[in-house]
C-alpha cells in the first residue's frame, strides 16, 4: 500500500497546491536545521551575536507553521482529499508542530550559549555537545528526505538512530554529573550544558517523530509508541 | 511501493537552505479575497421575483466579479437557479413571474425596456443541467450561434469552432468526426459540447447550472478543470447543489436559503470559518 | 382451471391477438378480392363455340366468352318464361358474345342442359375495337383498298404485320391531333381572347390589331399544313380492312384502323398469354379510355388524381403547420385557443359532401367568379376560374384535411423537449429562429405524419369533387406542353370518381364489373405507394432527429 505519486490529479490546481504545500514544510525544515547548526556553533564557539541571531529568527519558524496549519485547513476545506492525499495533509500538520518545538529547542540551546559565553570553557569545547548536535541533524536531515521522497524503510533507519542519541545523551549525563561531583564550581556550567544536550536530544526525539509520521503517511500504518523493531518491521512490509 | 521521486527543492546539502519564499508573505489570512478589490461584472440590486403571489427572491443584493468563479450554493427550492437564470433573463419564458429591481450588466440594467434579449443571451451565455445538444451534428451545434449572427465565410467558422471545442477540451476527442452526430457522445463529451457551442460565440459571461450533476464523477472533475481554465477569460457563475464541488471551483461563494442571500464571501473563508450560523449548519450538514 | 387461466391475464392477450388477426384477415381479404376479380379482366380468355338448342328448338351457333356461372332454382327461371323439362337448378352461363353491331346486344344466358356441344377452334378471332366493342368470328380475307390480298390461313399473317402498321400509324394521328393540332387550336384560342380583351379595353391600336391577324395568319397556315398530313395519315390507314365471319354466318367488314387487338385465345400458349397479359396491364395504366370509359386506360384517372394529391398537399402543409405553430407556440394559452382546437376538431367530423357544397358555392361561384371578372373578363361569358377545376378541387380537399394536418403538427410540437428550446433561446436565437432552425426540422416527422393521414383521406373521397372539378371524361389533361404548362382551371379525371361512373353509369354494367375492380385495384395501389412514400421520408426524418431520449 505504498502512496505512489502525489501528482496527476485531474485538477491541475490541487497538484500545484500540494506541491506548494510540501516545498514549504521542506523549507521549514531547512530553516530548523539552520537554526540548530548555528545555535550549536554559536555555543560551541562562544559567539554571542549569532546565538542572537537565532533567537530573533525563530519567528519566522513560526510564521511557517502557522502559514502551513492554515493553508492545510484550506485544502482539506476545499479538497476534500482521500486515502493517501488525506494522510499527506495530516502527516504535514503533525510534521510542522515538531518542526516548530524543533525551533524552539534550537532557541533554547541558542540562550544556553549566550550564558555559556560568559563562562570559562571546558577543556574538550564542548565537542559533546557539538557531535550530538550534528547526529540529530543528521536525523532531522534524514527524515526531511524521507519525507521528500516518501521512503518509508529510510524513515525507518532514520528513527532507529534514535537509539543512538538516547546512548550519547545518557553518557553525556553521567560525564556531567561525575563533573559536578569533582568540583561544586562547576556546577553552574554544567547544568546550562545539561539544559542544551537535553534540547538536542528532545530535537532526536522530534525527529523520530516525524519518521513515524513519513511511516504513517506511505505506509497507512500507524507507528507510535510501539517498539523500534515493529516500526521497523511495519515500514518494510 | 515507494517511489524515489526527487523533490525539486528537497534540502540537498545541509548548509544551504533554499528560502525561496518570502517571509513577508507568510502569515495569517494570506488566502482571503476580498470581493471589493475585484472588478465588478455583474451588479444584482434590490432583485425580488414574484411567481404569481408567491416570492421567490427576497430583496438580493451582490456583485459578481468579472473573471473570477462564483458559486451559488443552498439546499433545494433556495432560489439560486432562480437567481441565475435572472441574469440571462430566461425567467422571461415563465408565465407570471414579475421582477422587481435590477442587474446591471456593465452598468446598463438588464431589465431595461430598451434592451434586446436575444443581444443579452449572446453576451451572457447558458449551460444547463442535461446536457441538451441539438438533433444535429457536432460541427453544425457549434455552428449554431455563429450562423445565427450571419458568419457565413467556411474557414472563419472550422477555425472558430476548433478554437470552441480546443477550450473545452473536446477538439481531440471529435476532430475527425466533426460531422457525425452529437447525440454519438457520452454524457460528458455532450456537455462539453454545450460548453464549446456556448463560448463559440464568445460571451462575457458563462452561466452553469449544476453543469455536472448528471455526469459520473470523472466528467465532474473533467468539467471542474474545464471551469478552472476559462475563468481566465469569462465571468463564471456556477450553481451547484453540491458543495464540495463549490469549494473545489469557486473563489466566491454565495449561500441562499429561502429566497434570501444568507453569505456571500471569499470561498476559503465560506467553509473553513462561515460568518454566519446559516451557512455554518449547512455545510457540516446540520440541516438538509 | 378456468378462473385461474382468467386471472392469468391470458384471454386478454387472445382476445387482442385475435382482434388484430381479424382485422388483418379483413384488409387482406379484401385486396385478395379486388385483386382476383380485377387482374382476371386482362387475361386473353377462352373463346367457345356452341351448338345450342334455341328455346324453339333450333340448333344456334353461339360464340363468346364466359363471363358468369350460375345454378339457378327451375322455378324461378319457368316464372321468367323458359321452358324446362326437368325440375332440378339449373347451371346457366353469361355468355359473351360481343359482335354488338351485328347482334345488338353484349351478353346473353344460356342454359348448360341445352348445350349441345361445344369447341374450341384454335383459329377463332377475338378482335377488340374502337367501337362497338368485341367482335369473334373467322379470319376469312384481308383486303387492301377493297381488294383481297390474302385469305385462309395466309390470311393471319397478313394480318398481323397490317395491324402493326395500323397501330403505329393511328398512334401518329393521335400525336399530331392531340399534340400539334392541339397546340394551334389553343394557340387560336388565346389570340381570340386577346383580341376580345382589346375590345373590352376599347383599344384600337392598329400595331395590335395587325399583330393578331398576323398571328392568326400563321396559325391558319400550320393548321393547312397539318390537316393535310393528317389527311394523307388516315388515307393511309384506311386502306386496309379485313373480313370475318361471326357465328351467324354473316360477314363483316372490319376496317384496320378501329382494331386495338386481334389474337387467337385459343392458340395461345401461357407464355403468350402471359405477354398478352402485360401488354393489357400496361395499356391498362397507359392509355386512354374508350367506350364511355368501359374499355382501354385509365391514364388521365390516374394522373388526375395525384396531381390533385400533389397540389393539395403543397396547399395543406404550408397552412396547416402556420395554423398550428400559432396556436401552439405565439397564442396564449386561454379559453379562446381551446375553443379554436375544439372549432378544428369538429371541422373534421364534417360530411365530406358539405365541403363540396362549401367549395362550389365559396371557392367556384364566388372567388372563381370574381377572378373570372377581374383577369378573365375576354373570355366571358365562358368561365375560366369560375366553374369546377382542379385547383377549386384541390382547394377543398385541403380544407377537409387541414385540421389533421394541424393536430399531428402540434402533437409533434408539444413532444419536443424544453430543453432543447431553452437551448436555443440561451445561444441569442429569437423565438422565431429557434422554430425555424430547430424546433420545425424535430417536428417533421409529425408532420409528415399529418401529410400522410391527409393524402389517405383526401385520395379516397369522392362526393365533394363530383361538385368541385371532376368529370367523366376530360379532353385534356391538367399538365401539357402549352403555356402556362399547369391548368388550374382544368377540370380533371379522378380514379374513385371513375370507380362510381364505370360502375354504375355506364351503359353496359356487366361488361364494365371488371373493370371496376380493377380501378379499385389500382386506386389502392395510388395510395399505397403515396404512402409508403410518405412514410419513408417521415422515417428517414425520425432517424436524422433522434430526439434526446436517452
Amino acid at each position: 500500500m505504498g502512496t505512489g505519486n502525489i501528482s496527476h490529479h485531474i485538477s491541475q490546481q490541487f497538484n500545484e497546491d500540494l506541491q506548494a504545500i510540501r516545498h514549504k514544510v521542506l523549507t521549514m525544515g531547512g530553516l530548523v536545521e539552520e537554526q540548530i547548526e548555528n545555535a550549536t556553533t554559536a555555543l560551541v564557539s562562544g559567539n554571542v551575536e549569532q546565538a542572537e541571531g537565532v533567537i530573533s529568527r525563530d519567528y519566522q519558524v513560526n510564521a511557517f507553521e502557522v502559514a502551513i496549519d492554515e493553508e492545510s485547513i484550506q485544502i482539506l476545506a476545499r479538497r476534500q482529499p482521500a486515502a493517501g492525499d488525506l494522510r499527506l495533509i495530516v502527516a504535514i500538520i503533525k510534521t510542522i508542530t515538531d518542526l516548530e518545538r524543533m525551533g524552539d529547542q534550537a532557541e533554547k540551546v541558542a540562550r544556553m550559549a549566550i550564558h555559556l559565553a560568559g563562562m570559562e570553557r571546558p577543556k574538550n569545547q564542548y565537542s559533546e555537545l557539538e557531535h550530538l548536535s550534528d547526529q540529530v541533524r543528521k536525523m532531522l536531515r534524514g527524515s526531511l528526505d524521507a519525507f521528500a521522497r516518501m521512503d518509508a524503510e529510510a524513515a525507518a533507519n532514520v528513527a532507529q538512530e534514535d537509539l543512538k542519541v538516547d546512548a550519547e545523551y545518557d553518557a553525556i549525563m553521567r560525564q556531567m554529573i561525575t563533573f559536578m561531583m569533582e568540583d561544586p564550581r562547576n556546577v553552574r556550567r554544567t547544568l546550562d550544558t545539561m539544559w542544551s544536550a537535553r534540547a538536542l536530544e528532545r530535537i532526536g526525539d522530534h525527529a523520530r517523530n516525524i519518521c513515524e509520521y513519513v511511516i504513517y503517511l506511505v505506509k497507512g500504518k500507524d507507528v507510535r509508541h510501539i517498539s523500534l523493531e515493529e516500526l521497523s518491521k511495519e515500514a518494510s512490509n | 511501493m515507494t517511489d524515489t521521486k526527487q523533490m525539486p527543492d528537497a534540502p540537498a546539502d545541509n548548509n544551504t537552505p533554499t528560502h525561496a519564499i518570502d517571509i513577508k508573505a507568510l502569515g495569517r489570512g494570506r488566502n482571503i479575497r476580498q470581493i471589493a478589490d475585484e472588478t465588478p461584472c455583474l451588479q444584482v440590486q434590490g432583485l425580488n421575483l414574484f411567481y404569481g403571489k408567491k416570492q421567490a427572491l427576497h430583496n438580493i443584493d451582490m456583485v459578481i466579479p468579472k473573471q473570477r468563479v462564483t458559486a451559488y450554493i443552498g439546499p433545494s427550492g433556495c432560489g439560486k437557479s432562480t437567481l441565475l437564470r435572472c441574469i440571462n433573463r430566461m425567467n422571461d419564458l415563465v408565465d407570471g413571474v414579475h421582477i422587481d429591481g435590477q442587474i446591471l450588466l456593465d452598468d446598463l440594467n438588464i431589465y431595461d425596456k430598451s434592451v434586446n434579449v436575444a443581444d443579452l443571451r449572446r453576451r451572457v451565455g447558458m449551460v444547463f443541467q442535461k446536457p441538451n445538444p441539438f438533433p444535429k451534428s457536432i460541427y453544425e451545434n457549434v455552428a449554431y450561434g455563429l450562423r445565427l449572427q450571419g458568419v457565413k465565410d467556411r474557414r472563419t467558422m472550422d477555425e472558430v469552432i476548433e478554437n470552441a471545442l480546443k477550450s473545452a477540451a473536446l477538439w481531440d476527442e471529435v476532430k475527425d468526426r466533426l460531422h457525425d452526430s452529437a447525440f454519438g457522445l457520452s454524457g460528458g463529451q455532450q456537455q462539453r459540447l454545450v460548453i464549446a457551442r456556448a463560448i463559440a460565440i464568445e460571451p462575457e459571461v458563462l452561466l452553469l447550472d449544476e453543469p455536472a450533476s448528471a455526469l459520473d464523477p470523472i466528467s465532474t472533475l473533467k468539467i471542474e478543470e474545464l471551469i478552472y481554465e476559462l475563468k481566465n477569460k469569462y465571468t463564471i457563475v456556477i450553481v451547484t447543489h453540491n458543495m464540495q464541488q463549490a469549494a473545489r471551483v469557486s473563489d466566491y461563494t454565495a449561500f441562499m436559503y429561502m429566497g434570501k442571500l444568507i453569505e456571500y464571501g471569499d470561498t476559503n473563508t465560506l467553509f473553513t470559518n462561515p460568518h454566519q450560523k446559516q451557512t455554518e449548519d449547512y455545510i457540516t450538514g446540520r440541516y438538509g | 382451471m378456468i378462473r385461474q387461466w382468467f386471472k392469468s391475464g391470458n384471454p386478454w392477450i387472445w382476445l387482442t391477438a385475435s382482434a388484430v388477426s381479424v382485422s388483418l384477415i379483413l384488409v387482406f381479404g379484401l385486396l385478395l378480392l379486388i385483386a382476383a376479380r380485377g387482374l382476371g379482366h386482362f387475361w386473353p380468355a377462352t373463346v367457345w363455340e356452341y351448338d345450342y338448342k334455341n328455346q324453339d328448338n333450333n340448333m344456334t351457333r353461339l360464340v363468346g366468352e364466359i363471363h358468369d356461372e350460375e345454378l339457378v332454382d327451375a322455378q324461378r327461371l319457368r316464372e321468367a318464361g323458359l321452358i324446362l323439362e326437368s325440375n332440378e337448378d339449373v347451371t346457366r352461363y353469361l355468355l359473351k358474345t360481343g359482335n354488338r353491331d351485328v347482334l345488338g346486344q353484349d351478353f346473353r344466358w344460356i342454359l348448360k342442359p341445352r348445350i349441345q356441344s361445344m369447341r374450341t377452334p384454335e383459329t377463332l378471332l377475338t378482335i377488340e375495337r374502337r367501337e362497338w366493342g368485341n367482335l369473334y368470328g373467322y379470319l376469312t380475307a384481308v383486303q387492301e383498298n377493297r381488294q383481297t390480298v390474302a385469305e385462309g390461313e395466309d390470311a393471319w399473317k397478313s394480318l398481323q404485320l397490317r395491324l402493326q402498321r395500323a397501330t403505329t400509324l393511328f398512334a401518329q394521328i393521335r400525336e399530331l391531333e392531340k399534340g400539334e393540332i392541339g397546340s394551334i387550336n389553343y394557340g387560336l384560342e388565346r389570340l381570340r381572347l386577346r383580341e376580345r380583351k382589346l375590345e373590352l379595353e376599347n383599344n384600337t391600336d392598329p400595331a395590335e390589331q395587325e399583330n393578331i391577324i398576323q398571328e392568326r395568319a400563321a396559325f391558319n397556315a400550320d393548321y393547312g399544313s397539318l390537316q393535310k398530313r393528317l389527311a394523307d395519315l388516315y388515307t393511309e390507314i384506311n386502306r386496309d380492312q379485313m373480313i370475318v365471319t361471326v357465328s351467324t354466318g354473316e360477314t363483316v367488314a372490319v376496317p384496320l384502323a378501329k382494331v386495338v387487338h386481334a389474337f387467337r385465345p385459343n392458340a395461345m400458349s401461357v407464355l403468350d398469354k402471359l405477354g398478352f397479359y402485360m401488354a393489357k396491364v400496361w395499356e391498362f395504366v397507359s392509355d386512354e379510355p374508350r367506350e364511355a370509359n368501359t374499355e382501354g386506360g385509365i391514364f388521365p384517372a390516374i394522373f388526375g388524381t395525384v396531381m390533385m394529391v400533389i397540389i393539395m398537399s403543397i396547399m395543406v402543409v404550408p397552412f396547416g403547420v402556420v395554423a398550428a405553430v400559432y396556436l401552439r407556440e405565439y397564442a396564449k394559452q386561454g379559453p379562446l385557443t381551446q375553443l379554436i382546437r375544439i372549432a378544428v376538431n369538429n371541422l373534421a367530423g364534417v360530411p365530406s359532401i358539405v365541403y363540396g357544397v362549401f367549395g362550389l358555392g365559396f371557392f367556384v361561384y364566388f372567388l372563381g367568379g370574381n377572378l373570372d371578372q377581374l383577369f378573365f373578363p375576354e373570355a366571358l361569358p365562358t368561365p375560366t376560374f369560375g366553374t369546377p377545376g382542379l385547383l377549386w378541387a384541390s382547394l377543398t380537399l385541403a380544407l377537409l384535411t387541414v385540421p389533421v394536418v394541424i393536430v399531428a403538427t402540434e402533437e409533434g410540437l408539444s413532444r419536443i423537449p424544453k430543453s432543447v428550446r431553452e437551448g436555443s433561446l440561451a445561444l441569442g436565437a429569437t423565438k422565431a429562429e429557434t422554430l425555424w432552425r430547430t424546433v420545425l426540422p424535430m417536428a417533421s416527422p409529425a408532420i409528415m405524419t399529418g401529410l400522410i393521414l391527409a393524402i389517405a383521406r383526401a385520395a379516397g373521397e369522392v362526393a365533394p369533387l363530383m361538385l368541385v372539378g371532376v368529370v367523366k371524361l376530360a379532353p385534356s389533361l391538367p399538365l401539357d406542353g402549352n403555356m402556362p404548362f399547369l391548368h388550374l382551371d382544368r377540370k380533371f379525371m379522378h380514379l374513385g370518381f371513375h370507380i362510381y361512373d364505370v360502375g354504375f353509369q355506364s351503359p353496359n354494367v356487366e361488361a364494365a364489373r371488371p373493370l371496376v375492380y380493377a380501378t379499385a385495384l389500382l386506386l389502392v395501389l395510388v395510395i399505397v405507394a403515396l404512402n409508403l412514400t410518405a412514410i419513408a421520408i417521415r422515417n428517414r426524418l425520425r432517424e436524422k432527429y433522434r430526439s434526446l431520449e436517452n
